[in-house]
C-alpha cells in the first residue's frame, strides 16, 4: 500500500479512497480471501473480543432452506443405550451424508447402558476423526455420560408394551433435554434427532427436509418385515394429527395421563403419517402433524432456543416427542411430516415373533430330520436287497434291444426314432411332430 | 478562458487515473492468487498431501477431537466453592447499569468458575448497552487475573422486543405484559439453552437492574442446597420526607390461593393470571409482604408456587429436565412464574427466603411502583 500512496499523482483523493475501499475489503478478513468470498456472512458470526468472550447474533442463525450454501451448522443429537450391536450401522450412516460433515456437530448420550457402547463409539468416532477422506470427519464431538437409573428394561417386548410407556417416555425425554441443553450453542442454526436403529436412509435427508424450510420436520418411518409377517408395516405411529375423539379424551384423563398411540386402550382415530403412505406418491408432499414421532427430526435451532423441549412430564397429555411436537405448535411453530418420504427402521423380531420364528425352525428341522430318515431308509433297503435298479437297467436295456429290432422289421426311420426317444416328454414331442408333418404322423400311426 | 473545459481536463488526468488503475488492478491480481495459493497450505492439518483446489468454504476442516463429559461426575451441593462447582450467572439485558457491573465484580464466588451470559435486543438500545458492557467486559477480562471470569457469552436476540419502551409504567400495563413477558421468556430460554453446557452446577439469573447483592450471593444461595431458590427483592427510595426507605419489588414470588386457583379454573386456555394488578384480585401470599417471626433470620425459607426471575438461583439439573421460562400461558402462567410451576411438574420445590435481600436499581420510576401496589 505504501508504494501506492507514495505514487506522484494529481488525484491523490481519489488514489487514497480507492486505496481505503481496497484495505477494506481484503486486510480486515484477517485469512486472505476470506471475507471477499463468503461476503461477511461467516466472519461476524463470531467475533472474538478476547479469548474468553464470545459475541453472537442470534439473527444469523434462523436456519434457511439452503443451509449448505449458507454454511449452516447442524446439531446431530443421538441418544444412545446399550445401542452397542447398532453402531456399525450408524456409522455407516453418518460416512454416507451429504450434507458438508464440518458443518455437523455431533453429540451422543450414552445412559444406562450395560454393554460397550461407550467404548466402541469412541473408538469408532476416533477412527471417523481421522478418516483419510478430508471430507469424512465431522465438527464438533460431544459425548456426555448420564446415568438416570432406568429401571424399564430395553428389550423390544418390555420397551413396547402398554403399562410401561409412560414412565418410559418420560426417562427418554429426560434424556434428550440433557443432551440438548449441553450441547446446543449459539452458532447452530439447525437440530438433527436421529435413532441408532435405523436401516435405511436416503443419504441426502438432511437437504431433503431441510430444503422444506419448516421449523419441525419428520419423514415417514417404516420398517422392513419378514416375509411371513406382510413384508412391510409402518413403525412410528408418533406423527399424527390431532383428533376431536382424541382431545375429547385428553379432557376425561388426569393431570399426569400421557396419551400414547399404537395401543388399543387408548382409541385416538388419528390421522396417522404413517398408514397415509403412498410408495409412489410425492415425496415432497407435506402434512401437519401435532404429534411427532423421534427417530428422525429435523428442527430449527431457533425451535429449541425458544424454550420447546420433550416435555418430561405430562404436557397436555402427552409427554417426551408428541409433548414435543404439541408444544412446537402451541408456540406456533410449523410442525410437518412427509407421508410419501420413508426411512426405515431396523426391524427387530418381538418376543412372539421370536417364538414363531422357533417354532418355523423347528418344523423346519422336523422336516429335514423326516428326510434324513427317509433317505436313510431307503438306504438301508438298498443295502438289504441289492440293486433293485441295476436290474431295472439291464432289462430296460434288453426291451429297447427288442424294441429296435422290432422297429427296423416293421415301419421306416420314423418309427424306429420314436421308440429310441427315452426322455419323459417323448410323447408330447411326438405330438408336435406329427402335428407337423401329417402325413408322416398318419403313415407312424398306421 | 473561453475554452471548454470538459474534455481538456479529461486527457489531462486520463494517463494518471489509467495508470492507477493499472496497479491497482494488478495488486489485486496479485492479492487474489496469493491467496488462493495459500488456501493449500492452510487446509491445517494435511499438509503431507497435494495441494488440492481452494475449497469453496471459508471454514477449515479441522479435525477436531473427540470431548468425553461425564454428567454423573458433575456435582451440585451446598458447598460448591469446596467442590469447585461451576456456575452460570444469566442477565437478559435491555440496559447497561454500570452499579450492577460493579456488584456482580464485588462477588466473592471464584471468578474462574464463573461463566457469564447476557442477552441483549437487537434495537437501538440493545446496541447502546452491547456496546457498554463490551468496553466492561474487556475491561475485566484483561485486570488482575483473579478477577477474569472463566468466560463471557453475549448474544443478540433474533427477535423484536415487543415494546420500544423500557418506560416502566408502559411496561408493565396489563395488556402489554404477555407480549412483554413472552418476549422476555424467549430472551431467557435463548439464552439458556445455547450457555447451559455440559459442565455447569448452578444456575443464577439476575437482572440487569439488581445493583445490591450481598458478596456471598452465590454461596449463600447454594447453601440452601434447594432445586430453586429466590431472594426477596426491593428497592432503596427517597421518600416525601427526604429520608431513606425501601420497598417491595418483586411481586412475582408467591404461595398459592384459593381464590387464584378458582379464577383459573374459569379462565379460557390463553388467559393469564398475573399478579400485582387490581384487575386481578389472586389473593396470593406475596414473599414481598411476608412478616417472618424473626425479620433477621436471613436463612428463613418459605415454599413458593411463583417466583420471579430479579435474582433467581438454579440447580442446573432441573434447566436440563426442561424447565423452562413459557412464552405462553402455562396453567395461566408465563416466564418466571410458569417456571416455577413447570420445575413443580417435574417435581422440583420452589423456595423462597424472604429476609435474605437483593436490590434493584434506585432509578426505577416511583409511578410504576404506585401502579404495582395493588391492593
Amino acid at each position: 500500500m505504501a508504494t501506492l500512496a507514495t505514487t506522484p499523482s494529481t488525484s491523490l483523493p481519489t488514489v487514497a479512497a480507492v486505496a481505503a475501499l481496497f484495505g477494506l475489503f481484503v486486510w480486515p478478513g484477517g485469512g486472505p480471501l476470506l471475507s471477499v468470498f463468503s461476503l461477511g456472512l461467516f466472519s461476524d458470526n463470531a467475533d472474538v473480543l478476547l479469548d474468553t468472550v464470545r459475541y453472537y447474533d442470534l439473527t444469523n442463525v434462523q436456519g434457511t432452506a439452503r443451509g449448505w450454501e449458507r454454511e449452516e451448522r447442524i446439531l446431530l443429537c443421538v441418544p444412545l443405550r446399550d445401542a452397542e450391536p447398532h453402531l456399525n450401522m450408524m456409522f455407516s450412516h453418518l460416512r454416507n451424508f451429504t450434507y458438508p460433515h464440518h458443518l455437523i456437530d455431533l453429540a451422543f448420550l450414552v445412559s444406562d447402558s450395560k454393554d460397550r457402547t461407550l467404548d466402541v463409539l469412541v473408538e469408532r468416532l476416533e477412527d471417523l476423526q481421522a478418516d483419510e477422506d478430508p471430507k469424512q470427519p465431522y465438527g464438533e464431538i460431544q459425548i456426555i455420560e448420564k446415568d438416570f437409573g432406568q429401571k424399564v428394561n430395553q428389550d423390544v417386548e418390555s420397551r413396547h408394551g402398554f403399562a410401561a410407556q409412560a414412565s418410559r417416555r418420560k426417562l427418554m425425554a429426560q434424556a434428550r433435554n440433557w443432551l440438548l441443553s449441553a450441547a446446543l450453542r449459539p452458532y447452530h442454526s439447525w437440530v438433527y434427532w436421529r435413532d441408532v436403529d435405523v436401516e435405511t436412509a436416503p443419504f441426502t435427508i438432511l437437504e431433503d427436509l431441510m430444503r422444506h424450510n419448516k421449523d419441525v420436520i419428520v419423514p415417514n418411518v417404516w420398517r422392513p418385515l419378514p416375509d411371513w409377517l406382510g413384508g412391510e408395516q409402518p413403525y412410528d405411529l408418533n406423527s399424527w394429527q390431532e383428533s376431536e375423539t382424541a382431545l375429547a379424551l385428553a379432557d376425561t384423563l388426569d393431570e399426569d395421563a400421557v396419551i400414547v398411540e399404537g395401543y388399543a386402550e387408548y382409541a385416538t382415530w388419528r390421522p396417522h403419517l404413517a398408514y397415509l403412505r403412498d410408495p409412489y406418491g410425492d415425496p415432497d408432499m407435506e402434512m401437519d402433524i401435532d404429534g411427532v414421532g423421534g427417530v428422525s427430526i429435523l428442527a430449527k435451532a431457533r425451535v429449541f432456543r425458544s424454550g420447546v423441549h420433550f416435555p418430561a412430564f405430562s404436557f397436555e397429555k402427552h409427554a417426551e416427542t408428541e409433548g414435543f411436537g404439541k408444544m412446537a405448535k402451541r408456540m406456533q411453530y410449523s410442525v410437518v411430516g412427509l407421508p410419501h418420504y420413508t426411512i426405515w427402521h431396523l426391524y427387530e423380531p418381538s418376543v412372539d415373533d421370536i417364538k414363531h420364528m422357533e417354532e418355523m425352525e423347528e418344523e423346519r428341522k422336523q422336516k429335514e430330520k423326516e428326510e434324513k430318515e427317509k433317505e436313510e431308509r431307503e438306504k438301508k433297503a438298498k443295502d438289504a436287497f441289492g440293486s433293485t435298479s441295476e436290474q431295472w437297467e439291464k432289462d430296460k436295456e434288453q426291451m429297447k434291444d427288442l424294441e429296435t429290432q422290432e422297429g427296423k422289421k416293421s415301419t421306416g426311420p420314423e418309427g424306429s426314432k420314436m421308440s429310441n426317444d427315452n426322455s419323459k416328454d417323448s410323447a408330447e414331442k411326438v405330438k408336435a411332430k406329427s402335428a407337423e408333418s401329417k402325413n408322416k404322423g398318419k403313415m407312424a400311426d398306421a | 478562458m473561453a475554452r471548454p473545459l470538459g474534455p481538456v481536463r479529461m486527457r489531462r488526468t486520463n494517463y494518471v487515473t489509467l495508470f492507477i488503475g493499472a496497479v491497482l488492478c494488478l495488486f489485486i491480481i496479485y492479492f487474489l492468487s496469493q491467496s488462493g495459493s495459500s488456501t493449500g497450505s492452510h487446509s491445517s492439518a494435511h499438509k503431507h498431501r497435494p495441494a488440492r483446489p481452494a475449497p469453496k468454504s471459508t471454514v477449515q476442516h479441522i479435525r477436531r477431537d473427540v470431548q468425553r463429559f461425564n454428567l454423573n461426575q458433575v456435582t451440585i451441593t451446598g458447598d460448591p466453592v469446596a467442590n469447585r462447582e461451576k456456575i452460570l450467572i444469566l442477565t437478559p439485558m435491555a440496559r447497561f447499569y454500570q452499579d450492577y457491573w460493579d456488584n456482580l465484580m464485588k462477588l466473592n464466588y471464584p471468578h474462574e468458575l464463573i461463566t457469564l451470559g447476557f442477552i441483549l435486543p437487537k434495537n437501538k438500545e440493545g446496541n447502546a448497552a452491547t456496546s457498554a458492557l463490551q468496553a466492561a467486559i474487556t475491561k475485566a477480562q484483561k485486570g488482575p487475573a483473579k478477577e477474569r471470569f472463566r468466560r463471557v457469552i453475549i448474544e443478540r436476540q433474533d427477535f423484536e422486543p415487543p415494546l420500544s419502551s423500557q418506560d416502566e409504567s408502559e411496561r408493565h400495563k396489563l395488556q402489554n405484559q404477555k407480549e412483554r413477558r413472552a418476549s422476555m421468556s424467549r430472551a431467557r430460554n435463548s439464552l439458556l439453552f445455547t450457555t447451559l453446557g455440559p459442565d455447569t452446577s448452578w444456575v443464577l439469573w439476575l437482572d440487569a437492574d439488581i445493583v445490591e447483592t450481598p458478596r456471598t450471593l452465590i454461596q449463600d444461595l447454594a447453601s440452601h442446597d434447594k432445586p430453586v431458590v429466590v431472594p426477596n427483592c426491593f428497592q432503596r427510595y427517597t421518600g416525601d420526607d427526604g429520608k431513606d426507605a425501601e420497598r417491595a419489588y418483586d411481586f412475582n414470588s408467591w404461595q398459592d390461593s384459593v381464590t387464584a386457583q378458582e379464577m383459573a379454573a374459569k379462565m379460557g386456555n390463553d388467559d393469564l393470571l398475573l399478579e400485582g394488578y387490581a384487575e386481578l384480585p389472586t389473593y396470593r401470599t406475596l414473599m414481598a409482604y411476608m412478616e417472618m417471626e424473626d425479620p433477621t433470620d436471613t436463612r428463613a425459607e418459605v415454599p413458593l408456587d411463583g417466583v420471579g426471575g430479579t435474582a433467581l438461583m438454579v440447580r442446573a439439573e432441573v434447566h436440563r429436565d426442561g424447565a423452562m421460562f413459557p412464552p405462553f400461558p402455562f396453567y395461566h402462567l408465563i416466564e418466571t412464574e410458569g417456571f416455577a410451576k413447570m420445575a413443580k411438574r417435574l417435581g422440583y420445590q420452589s423456595t423462597g427466603l424472604p429476609n435474605y435481600k437483593v436490590r434493584v436499581s434506585r432509578e426505577q420510576s416511583q409511578s410504576s411502583v404506585l401502579n404495582l401496589n395493588r391492593h
